[in-house]
């Protein structure tokens, strides 16, 4: 197909997707709706779906609708985390290792950039640098037990790594209620980060403060970039992508396939401990997690939204982030049951991840995109010819 | 030379009428093609890789549907959305790679999907190993009922194929290729079981592109180039000449012309190579040989008779048990395809999909897999993209590999193409050894011409060759002087292939003959 139409196909089958998950979710939300009769229940589903389809930009009031940016700040801060777990994701799966460790890498990187915020005094400046770089390190370090057990011994990465989640967010929680617990306060946390260690709004007025929408969200943004570049321009990213597409092709042309099985691997644990750390110091004054924050599983669903490649990572969480925002105000304003928004939430993503979606209507573009060039073919080959007898 | 069309549409069991099919990543595999098949000929198939052969065929079978055409089988129009239509209106077919279920008897695959039942529910075997009896003695196809299909020859596995289309009452056999797999005296049993059918009033149709077998086996024979018909033809009415003239559009040169080899330094030189494999076969068996700079050493042999674990040996894909192998004096064994690659020795795999080529990358991609990491492609940390650009357009250029761009995933290349590619890269690597193992297996003439040519030309030009090859034709032609493997073991070693017969050869391969320990030992340069 010309590239034109590959676009254009690309564009109408997202808009029908869309289109079609609304339709069943307003399906779901009418039947839940509140209210006596169709005309009431009518009413409060199209309420309900004004905040999930422009909730996460506009303020709906008695005013009338009116923008607002701190709920698009509260979108962009929200994809802050999930873009380097995304990063993390593409990097691994373009390996073909189905390393599952960036759930227990970003809590185990907002653990450690937490601690070092707590008990390492250092300069305003590198503070959250140093601690967010450890951060990344520590989670890298730690994939090196699935990764080599791997390379090594080909033990599956996908059970180690998945295993490995819940050792992690264990051994946290094991030190946060004994050792390193601030015991004079009620609940389970640490003690206050110091001041150094914070990661600041990126403008300091009340809508950015409030979102929490950091710098953070430009250091995403910057990785974006330097992944798609590794990826795509350095022979370590080629010889991942290669090994992810034909291991044995790899080996026989020379690479070291089981350092770069490795190499994934710890690429990704730094990526999901750097977005840890990240959210920690930008969003909370201690570290008071105790369940794995599910920025991990988010990851692989924008991994594989944007087919692998870094570049579509932001956009990916841009739609899961805003996906996801909609469905809670949905939830606040509509009085929709928060059961039902997990499973508007998963109508939308099932139709847009669908790929045998309109398969025949793009055959269909394929075979006039064939039949059209061997027009323009035969018109030049005519000459030719051939004995074309029965 | 064209045959006339005869009136009375009646003769033709199958008509295949303006077939256009356009597979969904928008190959055109074929364009308004007209296939006609008379009942009880032998009718070859034939054309290059990509020709659209296998595509037609599947759309008869019932795997592929055409984008537009039509299809009357005895004299009824037809929809054939599943091979299990095509059963139903007597078509059978044999494919190339094998469809059977290693761990089942040869008589539990007969009737797989049609399972003879004791009491409703019970498999009867008894049964089951009748019917194979039955048919095999009918059709004088001789197999092993008891057998595991995992322990019989690759020719009875063939038989049985054919037996299961004929147990399924297929009165059109399709078979694709199916001479790719057997040795010549299994060929030459296979064409008279052939024979035999067509005499007891089946069809067939013979897919292939060995020209010798075709002028043998078959009555007429449909050409297909780039997807669209040359032409039906008898035939007694056309050479071998002009068949590979409509093929590939131009007069391919068959023989090639070569000139002497002056050989120089030994290059590979391999000793007492000892190889035992997991089933306790001993592979491998003292081998010692050497190939020098500017000579084609070429390898002949029976497929299975150690030619794949050596290379496999080679290649550091498998250890040896003993026995010692070094290129320009620097041993080669259990040392990491990184460092063989950087001592200069290329390989051009057996199975180009497996180890060859990457198939959802880019032609680009593919072509820079063994050298990623050279200076002249890189700038500091990362590629240098221009550089990476201009080395894969001239490859492309250099080895005509036909493609719409450097960008074009290799995957949807034909075979030949893909190969094409392989050799681009492995050729262009500045070698001091190159192992070609079966580098033309299923490419088409054009392509394979090209391979020969260039394979001989940088011999000339003072790499050396090793070249096995399970084509008889391609290693005696080829090589400047050859050995002969058999059950392991060099059978032996002619030092010059000028006057050699298949005949001689193959009374070597097949173990009638076996030279003496001095003979064979001329092939190590001390």
């Amino acid at each position: 197909m010309t590239k034109r139409r590959e676009i254009g196909f690309t564009l109408i089958r997202g808009f029908l997707a869309i289109l079609i998950a609304l339709l069943v979710a307003t399906l779901l939300i009418f039947i839940s709706a509140e209210g006596d009769g169709i005309g009431e229940k009518m009413e409060a589903a199209g309420e309900a779906l004004k905040q999930l389809l422009i909730g996460p930009l506009f303020r709906m009031g008695k005013n009338g609708t009116s923008f607002e940016l701190k709920r698009l700040a509260d979108v962009f801060a929200a994809m802050i985390p999930t873009i380097f777990t995304g990063l993390s994701v593409c990097v691994m799966f373009s390996a073909n290792q189905f390393n599952l460790g960036s759930e227990g890498g970003s809590m185990l990187g907002a653990f450690v950039a937490g601690m070092i915020a707590v008990y390492v005094p250092m300069a305003a400046g590198i503070h959250p640098v140093v601690a967010v770089l450890a951060a990344g390190v520590a989670v890298a370090v730690v994939m090196l037990i699935p990764a080599v057990l791997k390379a090594k011994m080909g033990v599956s990465e996908m059970v180690n790594s998945l295993m490995l989640n819940y050792i992690i967010m264990y051994i946290i929680k094991y030190l946060m209620s004994t050792h390193l617990a601030d015991k004079s306060k009620g609940q389970i946390q640490s003690f206050p980060f110091m001041e150094t260690a914070k990661i600041g709004p990126i403008v300091d007025n009340s809508v950015f403060t409030g979102a929490k929408l950091t710098w953070g969200f430009v250091v995403a943004l910057i990785a974006v970039v330097i992944v798609a570049v590794f990826m795509y321009r350095t022979r370590w990213g080629y010889s991942i992508r290669m090994i992810g597409i034909n291991q044995s092709f790899s080996m026989y042309s020379g690479m070291k396939v089981g350092a770069v099985v490795v190499l994934s691997q710890v690429l990704g644990g730094f990526l999901a401990g750097v977005g840890g750390g990240i959210e920690m110091l930008g969003r909370y004054p201690t570290f008071s997690w105790s369940a794995l924050p599910g920025y991990g599983w988010t990851g692989i669903t924008i991994a594989i939204l944007a087919g692998n490649n870094p570049l579509y990572v932001p956009l990916a969480a841009f739609f899961m982030a805003y996906l996801s925002k909609g469905c809670d105000l949905m939830a606040t304003y509509a009085g929709v049951p928060a059961q039902l928004i997990d499973i508007i939430q998963g109508v939308i993503f099932l139709f847009f991840a669908a790929e045998q979606f309109m398969a025949r209507y793009r055959q269909k573009l394929v075979v006039k995109t064939a039949q059209e060039e061997l027009q323009r073919k035969n018109a030049q080959s005519l000459e030719e010819g051939g004995a074309v007898n029965v | 030379m064209p045959e006339e069309k005869l009136a009375g549409e009646g003769e033709y069991v199958v008509q295949m009428k303006g077939i256009n099919k356009v597979y969904p990543n928008g190959v055109a595999a074929n364009q308004n093609v007209d296939f006609f098949l008379k009942k009880g000929e032998i009718h070859a198939l034939m054309g290059e890789n990509g020709a659209g052969k296998s595509t037609l065929m599947k759309m008869l079978f019932g795997l592929e549907q055409p984008t537009s055409g039509e299809i009357i089988v005895n004299g009824e129009r037809l929809n054939i959305t599943s091979p299990a239509v095509a059963i139903e209106h007597e078509i059978g077919m044999v494919h190339q790679h094998f469809m059977l279920v290693p761990s089942l008897s040869v008589a539990e695959n007969m009737v797989l999907g049609m399972v003879p039942k004791k009491s409703g529910i019970f498999i009867d075997k008894v049964r089951a190993i009748e019917i194979t009896r039955e048919y095999s003695e009918k059709y004088n196809l001789h197999v092993e009922p008891e057998a595991r299909v995992a322990d019989i020859p690759v020719g009875m596995k063939q038989k049985v194929e054919i037996l299961k289309a004929l147990v399924r009452g297929a009165k059109i056999l399709i078979l694709d290729e199916p001479t790719a797999v057997l040795t010549t005296q299994e060929t030459v049993e296979l064409f008279k079981e052939m024979k035999s059918l067509k005499e007891q009033g089946y069809t067939i149709v013979f897919i292939s592109h060995k020209l010798n077998e075709i002028m043998e086996i078959t009555d007429r024979l449909t050409i297909l180039r780039g997807g669209r018909s040359m032409g039906v033809y008898n035939t007694k009415d056309v050479t071998k000449e002009q068949i590979s003239r409509l093929m590939v559009g131009r007069d391919v040169i068959l023989e090639i012309q070569k000139d002497k080899a002056k050989p120089s330094d030994v290059v590979l030189r391999v000793r007492d190579l000892e190889f035992t494999n997991s089933m306790n076969r001993k592979m491998l068996d003292n081998v010692s040989f050497d190939v020098r700079k500017g000579e084609i050493l070429g390898i002949a042999g029976v497929e299975g008779n150690g030619q794949k674990e050596l290379v496999d040996i080679l290649f550091n894909f498998q250890r040896p048990n003993g026995g010692s192998a070094a290129v320009n004096g620097e041993n080669i064994l259990g040392v990491s395809q990184e460092k063989i690659r950087e001592m200069g020795v290329s390989l051009v795999p057996e199975d180009r999909m497996i180890y060859g080529i990457a198939s959802t990358a880019s032609i680009e991609e593919n072509l820079i897999s063994d050298r990623c990491g050279a200076k002249r492609l890189n700038k500091g940390p990362v590629f240098n993209m221009g550089a990476i650009h201009s080395e894969s357009d001239r490859l492309i250029e250099e080895f005509t590999v036909l493609c719409k761009s450097r960008r074009q995933q290799v995957g949807m290349l034909s075979g030949g193409n893909i190969q094409k590619v392989v050799v681009a890269r492995e050729f262009s690597n500045n070698p001091a050894l190159i192992i070609a193992d079966q580098p033309t297996r299923g490419i088409d003439v054009g392509a394979t011409e090209f391979i020969r040519k260039k394979l001989l030309e940088l011999s000339r030009s003072g790499i050396a060759v090793l070249l096995i090859s399970a084509d008889l034709n391609e290693v005696m032609e080829l090589s400047d002087s050859l050995i002969v493997m058999h059950n392991g073991h060099i059978a032996a070693y002619f030092e010059d292939t000028a006057d050699l017969t298949d005949a001689e050869m193959g009374e070597y391969m097949l173990g009638l003959k076996h030279q003496s320990p001095e003979e064979i030992g001329r092939v190590c340069h001390d």
